[in-house]
């Protein structure tokens, strides 16, 4: 065979090397040791944390020969970590900057705020620091989830997490106004948040959760896991923004479980010339559920957006369909990882990825990797991945309108990743992300 | 949409236990010891009368391969290989220099008659055209070729095509020019463990400005008991040639596990074009997953020059596992590289096999059709890799793979990876039928033909791509693959 595949060079990996652990792997150790006793969960959360920074220590951050973090070298990129903020400046206006001026005073009524790593009180909800919360049944469940051991970022979160939203929302409930959580951290810290939300049976509810910071904000880092299990005949919307400044760094995953005959919409947005991985783990469970992705992505400068999805059919009869849509510029990376497993018995799956780059700059980068690991045969998978800069007979077509180039220009992009964004049913929300990233596509 | 009856039948046609080229030949062999050291090695040289140039060569690549460990990012398991309980190096006692197919074992040449291989040179008389094909072949035996047929004629356009020891002596500055220099001796473990022992294989030599007069040929047969074979194979097409090449494998049916690891280098300078077609039929096991070859080949073309084109065309039904990339580097402004696979596996078969298309010059251009069809209990996984670096402005790459799954206890697996460094690269992505050109669907559907008439039809061209591809001789071979359809093809 050829040496050389992606990642797995086996030529390379001869040499035994001994693991040097970087300047951020060790003040991250070190921030262990130092906040351990004073991380919130009682005994078996406390012998969780142990147990992953162990893991953590032992593994280190990923480099590029970890196949899942083969184009998001954390260990190159990840030159040092900021101490962990653990609460303290409660403050509205940065719930208020985080939220910026396309969500409606309608989502910030409600939100459900974390400032520098602490839930704020207000507003009555319910935050996994609360040693009530924390020792419910079904979120220690959670919390001991082992799926959560699969890679170094999540176990980095394990350790650290010291807070985050608790949401049960109960069977049969009918939430009508989105579900807002906006995480907010002071400059120059580590916030490491970690979510776990239940939906009943037959309830519907949408979530957003929001990582901004207002424009003029100095460097943040970031770890933020949700674990949502969704019980049989619920619908979900879930959608995520995420922006990140130049130096900034964001480490996102959710795990998903789905029971019988759920609707789950998940949609993600991420922008800024920061790092960003968002990571995504769907579990079918339960037959005749469905699951609908979008994904979009405008980055600039040096900034890097990295949408990794596993999506694992376990039982027959479910639906996947995965949109991805990022315009690059700069020297901007995007990547897309999209892995759907096909389980022995998994019959009358019907799965689809598409993930599409638009290039604006010479200098972008678009590394696709859609996967498909398929153990039945009555099945239908597809995957579809293009990279393209703007088609110059489409320009020409709207310029021979008589509109000007660079409207032109504009309105092609906008459409481009609009048709991801459009996948978002609710008006105010959809207004919102479109309003968000046409802004972001401005600059 | 499950495998349509056809399909399975075809499929069941040549499932393991119908292997028809099991059989054993008894022919005298010259074997070196048992396992792999510096002086094995050495002896392989010295067997083939090397310079010393070429034994540094060999003897650094064995150092280098002492310091590696096996790869094992590959989707496919197996027990691991003992190195040391391997012959490295086999040959038929009879061979020693032939002159002609006269002084052949006829023993041998009974072989490659039940294997339907033509050595004998067929005379073109005054005024009747023969109306098969010619055919000029190197045979190569476990570690020796055995006789490489229509040299004189070649030798007239000024084509060499000799076996790769003969080159070594004949033509020692082409050899060391170009071998190693698209695999290197490190490349991977399993290219050093070839460029340390590699017995033989074929040379072909094309001079700038010759079409080479006739399809060039290489039959691999894996003959003796507890060996491995290492053939390598080097193709040189100089400035503005052409040259189309086979290769076809077969080995006995044994109980053992017995590895292949070949080498092929291909080199296509200005305006030259290499076509490579492989119809793969190593003994894949019996139905129990016993026995069969393991197929761990390095197979890679250097687009070199400007406008020059390397085309793989692979057919493969056999081996026990199959683990090979053939990949095109174009590296020529305006290259093209093409890929086009069909890959069944059945039984306990394991294929891990695709492609890379590295784009480095400007206005590079690919294509790759890959077909996988998976029955039985194996595994079938496409891995992929495109890429177009940031000075590969202008790079197109379109690429098909599609697989089919018989049966509920086999897998089929795609792993693309997609690395567009430069926005003018155009990539282009896709798995399913149903996203084969809705156009195209329209088009026929407008002209009276039911949906289905139309896909059927689009997919049944599509599957001729990949067969259209091979040179008319090795077509019979793979008719049988011919009447596959596959409508139920998962991405």
């Amino acid at each position: 065979m050829d040496g050389t595949l992606p990642g797995t060079d086996g030529t390379r990996r001869d040499m035994t090397v001994q693991m040097l652990t970087t300047k951020a792997e060790q003040a991250i150790l070190k921030t262990f040791e130092d906040n351990a006793a004073r991380l919130p969960g009682g005994k078996s959360v406390a012998e969780l944390r142990r147990a992953a920074i162990g893991a953590f220590a032992s593994r280190g951050l990923p480099s590029r020969r970890v196949e899942e973090f083969k184009y998001t070298d954390l260990k190159a990129n990840l030159r040092e970590a900021f101490p962990l903020v653990t609460g303290g400046a409660a403050d509205a206006d940065t719930t208020h900057g985080a939220l910026g001026s396309h969500f409606g005073p309608e989502f910030a009524a409600n939100a459900v705020s974390v400032v520098d790593g602490r839930g704020t009180s207000s507003g009555g909800h319910t935050f996994l620091a609360d040693s009530k919360a924390v020792s419910m049944d079904w979120v220690q469940a959670a919390l001991a989830d082992e799926s959560l051991a699969a890679s170094a970022d999540l176990l980095l979160n394990t350790a650290l997490f010291t807070d985050g939203a608790v949401i049960d929302v109960p069977a049969g409930a009918d939430v009508a106004d989105p579900v807002v959580i906006v995480a907010s951290a002071r400059d120059n810290g580590l916030a490491v948040l970690r979510h776990i939300i239940r939906v009943g049976k037959g309830a519907k509810v949408t979530l957003v959760e929001v990582e901004r910071a207002p424009i003029a904000a100095g460097l943040r880092q970031s770890s933020a896991v949700t674990q949502i299990s969704i019980a049989d005949g619920a619908e979900v919307v879930h959608i995520k923004v995420v922006e990140a400044h130049k130096g900034s760094t964001h480490l996102g995953h959710w795990q998903v479980r789905l029971g019988a005959n759920v609707s789950y919409k998940p949609f993600q947005l991420t922008l800024g010339e920061g790092l960003v991985r968002n990571g995504l783990n769907v579990d079918f469970t339960g037959q005749h559920s469905t699951l609908d992705f979008g994904g979009a992505s405008v980055v600039h400068g040096s900034g890097h957006a990295d949408s990794t999805l596993v999506v694992d059919h376990k039982v027959p009869h479910c639906t996947s369909r995965e949109l991805y849509k990022t315009v690059l510029d700069g020297q901007a990376r995007a990547v897309f990882q999209g892995k759907v497993i096909v389980q022995p018995g998994a019959q009358k799956t019907d799965g689809k990825q598409m993930a599409q780059a638009l290039m604006l700059s010479p200098d972008a980068e678009f590394d696709s990797k859609p996967e498909l690991e398929i153990y039945a045969d009555d099945v239908i998978c597809g995957h579809g991945s293009t990279a393209a800069e703007i088609d110059p007979d489409l320009v020409f077509y709207c310029t021979s309108r008589g509109i000007p180039t660079a409207i032109a220009r504009g309105m092609l992009i906008e459409s481009f990743i609009a048709e991801a964004i459009e996948k978002v049913e609710h008006d105010g929300l959809r207004d919102a992300l479109i309003g968000i990233a046409r802004d972001s596509l401005a600059a | 949409m499950p495998a349509v009856q056809e399909t399975v039948e075809q499929v069941k046609k040549i499932d393991v236990d119908q292997y028809k080229y099991g059989f054993e030949t008894d022919i005298e062999m010259v074997k070196a010891p048992k396992g792999l050291n510096e002086d094995i090695v050495r002896f392989i040289s010295e067997k083939k009368g090397e310079p010393a140039w070429m034994l540094d060569w060999r003897l650094d690549a064995y150092r280098r391969w002492r310091a590696m460990t096996e790869p094992t990012w590959a989707k496919v398991s197996y027990p691991k290989i003992d190195f040391e309980d391997l012959y490295y190096y086999a040959a038929p006692k009879s061979t020693e220099g032939p002159k002609s197919l006269d002084e052949v074992d006829p023993e041998l040449l009974r072989m490659y008659e039940r294997l339907g291989v033509p050595l004998q040179e067929q005379e073109i008389l005054a005024g009747v055209k023969s109306d098969k094909p010619r055919v000029a072949v190197d045979a190569v035996l476990d570690s020796v070729s055995v006789v490489t047929t229509f040299k004189e004629e070649l030798a007239k356009a000024g084509v060499i095509f000799c076996s790769i020891s003969e080159a070594l002596r004949e033509h020692p500055e082409l050899v060391k020019k170009y071998l190693g220099s698209v695999v290197p001796q490190s490349d991977n473990y399993y290219a050093a463990l070839n460029s340390a022992v590699f017995s033989d294989g074929s040379f072909v030599y094309v001079p700038e400005g010759v079409r080479c007069p006739m399809e060039l040929s290489t039959y691999f047969r894996i003959n003796e008991r507890e060996t491995g074979q290492f053939e390598r194979t080097l193709i040189i097409a100089d400035k503005g040639a052409y040259v189309s090449y086979l290769e076809g494998c077969t080995a006995p049916m044994r109980d053992e596990n017995q590895l292949h690891a070949a080498v092929v280098e291909l080199v296509a300078l200005d305006d030259a074009e290499i076509k490579y077609s492989t119809v793969q039929n190593w003994y894949p096991g019996d139905k129990n997953g016993k026995g069969g070859i393991y197929n761990f080949v390095t197979k890679r073309g250097d687009c070199r020059g400007r406008n020059s084109k390397i085309s793989w065309t692979q057919v493969e039904t056999g081996s026990a596992i199959t683990w090979k990339y053939p990949s095109c580097i174009l590296r020529g402004d305006n290259s093209r590289g093409e890929f086009y696979s069909i890959a069944v596996s059945n039984g306990y078969q394991q294929v891990d096999s695709g492609t890379k298309m590295i784009h480095l010059g400007k206005n590079t251009s690919s294509r790759i059709i890959s077909k996988g069809i998976a029955a039985g209990f194996s595994q079938n996984t496409y891995r992929g890799l495109v890429s177009a670096h940031r000075k590969a402005t202008g790079a197109r790459n379109f690429t098909a793979c599609d697989s089919l799954l018989i049966g509920d206890k086999c897998g089929a697996h795609t792993v693309p990876y997609i690395e567009a460094k430069n926005s003018s690269a155009h990539f282009e992505h896709e798995a399913t039928t149903s996203k084969i050109s809705d156009d195209m669907l329209f088009y026929c559907q407008q002209r009276g033909l039911s949906e289905e008439e139309a896909v059927a039809l689009v997919v049944n061209g599509f599957v001729r791509d990949v067969l259209q591809q091979l040179p008319m001789e090795f077509l019979a071979e793979t008719q049988k693959l011919i009447g596959i359809s596959l409508e139920g093809s998962v991405g």
